[in-house]
């Protein structure tokens, strides 16, 4: 995408460190278990809840094994698990979101319903009882956060189609007899793809937490594998003994989450600067999407000013 | 609804009424005040039967589908075929669904929310014993997020393009970030193991021991409290930093009133907007969160209670907590939008900051 | 008439040199300006051309990044360019006031006119609640509008344009001002409309001696209300004099342009329009 030949994404000092910090995540996700130098699951009782030294980088834990190890192993089923739930949340949003603009009024009020419900429901509740009274697993887990993330998705999609679908520009098309599905390729997707990548890199942030806080409640993960939320779990049984212990899997889910949303701002940056772009260019009713469009129909969950953007960013 | 209807035509002015005298003036706008307040509450009520409706449908069949049932932990070691047959007849499990449904439903309706299968009792007594916990922290959390909150934003306008402004907002970006269970944590780490100022763990009730309960309730509060307040800021700054754009704060300025009752009577009004429908939002949230605050201050509250009875697969409490929390949530929106509406009557025609 | 005392003789407002400019560009580049006691003048100028600023100077709201200079710039003898904030306050709205163009957007969409009326009345002129209400509706009446009661309980977006400019006239007469700037007020309303404003305009003056400073880019409605009138352009007056005298005969071209442009227009509103070559003053 040419978002990343604008020059403020590339010019910002946060924009480096978040795509640095992206990349050593995605390394270790990918090379985690591989790079660990000890057994992640090897006990040692000689060496019970130690402080980080050379041997062990952040110690041991109470049951004498390698806490970086352990972090290190564990990266792959919490990133994974994060981005999955985003991928299930992404297709259960997009896909109704843009119908909801196309197929007609009983549709729209139905998917804005469904929509409603699913933000209505509390959602760790909801995740838990999804999660264990399915059988508690890492997929049910992934599918019941996937589903209670999709109304972001739903909205963003909506907005954009909304945005477009009521443009003049396209009104014209419309009148020339040019087909809804030749539309929605040549105009709609140009609005919702930027939109909607603004979105899965703020949501992944989100559903990174999310997973986090299961399996730290030990939902969906059968110890004694180790997950990021795992281990903040056992640091807190031995906080007295061990204080220091949650900083380094803390850190980690943080460090991540706060990429991911320096990711988001600087893409809602890049899109907003070449929607003004494109304005000019031939498009008339081309413009950053309001996030509100369409949520005039929706006024249990009011969404804020659309002159209003959802995240301030600070350079 | 009164305001629809005397909608002045552009060309004409509109037809003369006799004079009211002050007393019927008074009563005919509390009138209008009503009528506002209780259209609001109609458009939302349209969108709430729907959503709870729903809400049912989903919460019950979650537990249709998890094909969970008592019968085998209750008949213990005369757990033959027929017992289990005999036990899933007596709670009417073996009934069609949407005869399940019809049935539970019209329970839930009259406030029944069913027996919980682990220790038989009603599971609206369970509920309302914890709730009572987290509505205290969550009661609390919102008090100091408001607090917090509300004064971070209004010294983020009043000083805006500024130092103390980009402090703000970077701030509360980055608080956003931190996750409640992170928070939590690191306020233990730092209030109750290294300054040794507040017990971590445990809950007294108010009446018990007043002291003690707060410095109970009081850090997973705080942990709480932060992301709505951040939030809180920074939609009370951008709103209000939209509508100090705008003319009619000109024109204010131009009638020589004073900067803080423009603030107040003038902005606040229109750029409160978003900050409010925010925290509406927040608010359920505050009962999502609290499971994990509460695991990690092992307080015996509504999400504890939730997430345990789902691990243990006692369906109707699980349903029951689902619904009530639904409830609830419906319920804040509809205050949400009544407050919207008393703030800002021309928001719905889209009037609203411009 | 106005409540206030005259100072002795001398002009209600003197704006002597002028200059306004943003850090890239000079916007205003020396003005001199004069209004006297019951004087209406007026300032004729396409945008850009800086009169609103001259205005808004006036009332000390030129927006932040621009900076306001002059070698005087007094009403009624009181220095206005080193006036805090807190003094301004006794100056905008009580001795000074203003209306503009888009009167529905100058009012607050969330309160009642009635509400924004008597606001003014009880903050600034300490009326109790009750008499400030019935001051409000009978400042509406005196303007002309019908059934004001009922328009005082009614929010700007229930409100037509030429009612809402009756409103924001009300605001600024409401303190008994000695001087109105009035900034476009008439270019936003259907043209009946123009004209009954600008009577109730002509109206108040007669009434109570209020001196009027006019802006429009429009010559026609300047020459209709104004005594005097100034023509702008990029910043400074080209030409200025008796509103007659102008019209009749214009020194500077651009002026002469803006007449030539404003009767073939005028002539030609009827019929197909002609563009030529002096239409080249509407940038």
């Amino acid at each position: 995408m040419s978002v990343f030949r604008s020059p403020s994404v590339l010019r910002s000092p946060s924009s480096w460190a978040a795509a640095g910090i992206l990349a050593v995540v995605a390394v270790l996700a990918v090379f985690g278990p591989l790079l660990a130098p000890h057994d992640p699951l090897a006990q040692n009782t000689a060496a019970l809840l130690q402080g980080p030294s050379a041997e062990h980088w952040l110690g041991t834990d109470a049951l004498g094994r390698d806490v970086f190890s352990r972090l290190l192993a564990g990266s792959p089923v919490s990133v994974a698990a994060a981005l999955l739930s985003v991928a299930v949340g992404l297709v259960l949003g997009v896909v109704p979101g843009l119908l909801s603009v196309y197929l007609g009024r009983p549709f729209e009020w139905l998917s804005l319903r469904l929509m409603d419900t699913l933000i209505a429901l509390p959602f760790l509740v909801f995740a838990i009882a999804m999660t264990a009274l399915l059988g508690n697993g890492v997929i049910q887990a992934m599918v019941a956060v996937g589903i209670l993330i999709s109304p972001a998705f739903f909205r963003v999609t909506r907005a954009a189609a909304l945005s477009v679908a009521r443009s003049p520009y396209v009104e014209a098309a419309t009148l020339v007899g040019a087909s809804t599905p030749w539309i929605v390729r040549r105009h709609v997707w140009r609005h919702v793809l930027p939109a909607v990548a603004v979105t899965t890199a703020s949501v992944t942030g989100a559903s990174l937490v999310i997973v986090s806080s299961l399996t730290f409640l030990g939902i969906g993960v059968v110890p004694p594998d180790p997950t990021w939320g795992g281990l903040l779990a056992t640091d807190l049984q031995y906080l007295y003994q061990r204080p220091w212990g949650p900083f380094a899997p803390a850190l980690l889910i943080v460090a991540t989450v706060w990429a991911l949303n320096a990711l988001a701002d600087a893409l809602r940056d890049a899109q907003t600067a070449e929607a003004g772009r494109d304005a000019a260019a031939d498009d008339p009713s081309s413009g950053a999407p309001s996030p509100d469009a369409g949520s005039a129909g929706d006024p249990l969950f009011p969404v804020p000013d659309p002159q209003v953007p959802d995240r301030e960013v600070v350079r | 609804m009164t305001t629809t209807a005397v909608a002045a035509p552009p060309a004409s002015a509109p037809a003369p009424v006799r004079g009211r005298g002050r007393a019927g003036d008074a009563s005919a706008r509390i009138l209008r005040v009503l009528g506002r307040g209780l259209s609001a509450l109609g458009r939302t009520a349209l969108i709430a039967v729907p959503v709870f409706f729903f809400a049912t449908l989903i919460t019950f069949g979650l537990g249709a589908a998890s094909g969970l049932s008592p019968a085998a932990s209750l008949s213990g070691d005369e757990a033959t075929p027929e017992r289990i047959a005999a036990i899933n007849a007596e709670l009417g499990l073996d009934q069609p669904l949407y005869v399940q449904y019809a049935t539970w439903i019209g329970n839930v309706l009259r406030g029944d929310l069913g027996v919980s299968w682990y220790n038989g009792f009603p599971v609206s007594q369970l509920i309302a014993e914890r709730l009572a916990i987290t509505a205290s922290i969550a009661g609390l959390a919102l008090v100091i997020a408001l607090v917090l909150g509300v004064s971070l934003g209004l010294l983020a306008v009043v000083f805006r393009g500024r130092i103390v402004d980009r402090a703000i907002t970077a701030f509360a970006t980055a608080i956003s970030t931190l996750p409640p269970f992170v928070v939590s944590i690191g306020l233990i780490v730092v209030l109750s193991v290294w300054l040794k100022l507040l017990p971590s763990a445990g809950y007294v009730p108010f009446a018990q021991d007043p002291g003690l309960w707060f410095t109970l309730i009081l850090m997973p509060a705080i942990a709480l409290s932060l992301d709505p307040a951040a939030e809180l800021a920074r939609q009370l700054r951008t709103g209000l930093v939209v509508v100090l754009d705008q003319n009619y704060i000109v024109g204010a300025r131009v009638r020589g009133l004073s900067p803080a009752r423009i603030l107040w009577v003038h902005a606040l009004r229109n750029g409160a907007g978003p900050a409010v429908a925010i925290l509406g939002m927040k608010i359920p949230t505050l009962l999502g969160g609290a499971v994990v605050t509460e695991t990690i201050f092992s307080m015996p509250g509504f999400g504890m209670l939730a997430a345990d009875s789902a691990l243990r697969g006692d369906v109707p409490v699980v349903q029951g907590t689902l619904v009530v929390a639904v409830v609830l949530v419906l319920a804040f929106s509809l205050v949400v939008n009544v407050v919207l509406e008393a703030l800002q009557p021309a928001s719905r025609r889209g009037a609203r900051a411009e | 008439m106005s409540a206030h005392a005259s100072a002795a003789g001398g002009p209600l407002l003197e704006i002597r040199g002028l200059h306004i400019s943003s850090p890239s560009a000079p916007l205003v580049r020396g003005i001199d300006l004069a209004v006297h006691r019951g004087e209406s003048v007026g300032i004729v100028g396409e945008s850009g051309s800086g009169k609103s600023l001259t205005c808004r100077s006036a009332l000390g709201i030129v927006p932040d990044p621009l900076r306001v200079s002059a070698d005087r710039l007094a009403f009624d003898g009181q220095d206005l360019l080193t006036l805090s904030e807190r003094r301004w306050r006794s100056v905008r709205g009580s001795r000074i006031s203003a209306v503009f163009q888009d009167p529905a957007s100058y009012l607050n969409p969330s309160l009642t006119v009635g509400r924004q009326l008597a606001e003014v009345l009880r903050i600034k002129l300490g009326r109790r609640r009750g008499a400030a209400r019935r001051e409000a509706v009978a400042l509406l009446d005196g303007l002309g509008l019908r059934d004001p009661a009922r328009v005082a309980t009614r929010y700007p977006h229930e409100l037509s344009g030429g009612m809402l400019q009756r409103v924001l006239i009300a605001l600024a007469i409401a303190e008994e001002p000695d001087l109105l700037i009035a900034d476009e007020p008439t270019t936003a309303l259907d043209a009946t409309v123009q004209a009954e404003v600008l009577d109730v305009i002509a109206d108040l003056r007669r009434e109570r001696g209020l001196a009027l400073l006019f802006v429009s880019h429009d010559l026609a409605v300047v020459a209709q209300v104004c005594e005097r009138v100034l023509v702008m352009r990029h910043g400074v007056v080209v030409e200025e004099g008796r509103t007659a005298d102008v019209l009749a005969a214009p020194r500077h071209p651009y002026t002469r342009a803006l007449l030539d442009a404003h009767d073939e227009y005028g002539l030609d509103r009827l019929r197909a329009h002609v563009p030529s070559a002096r239409e080249v003053v509407h940038v």
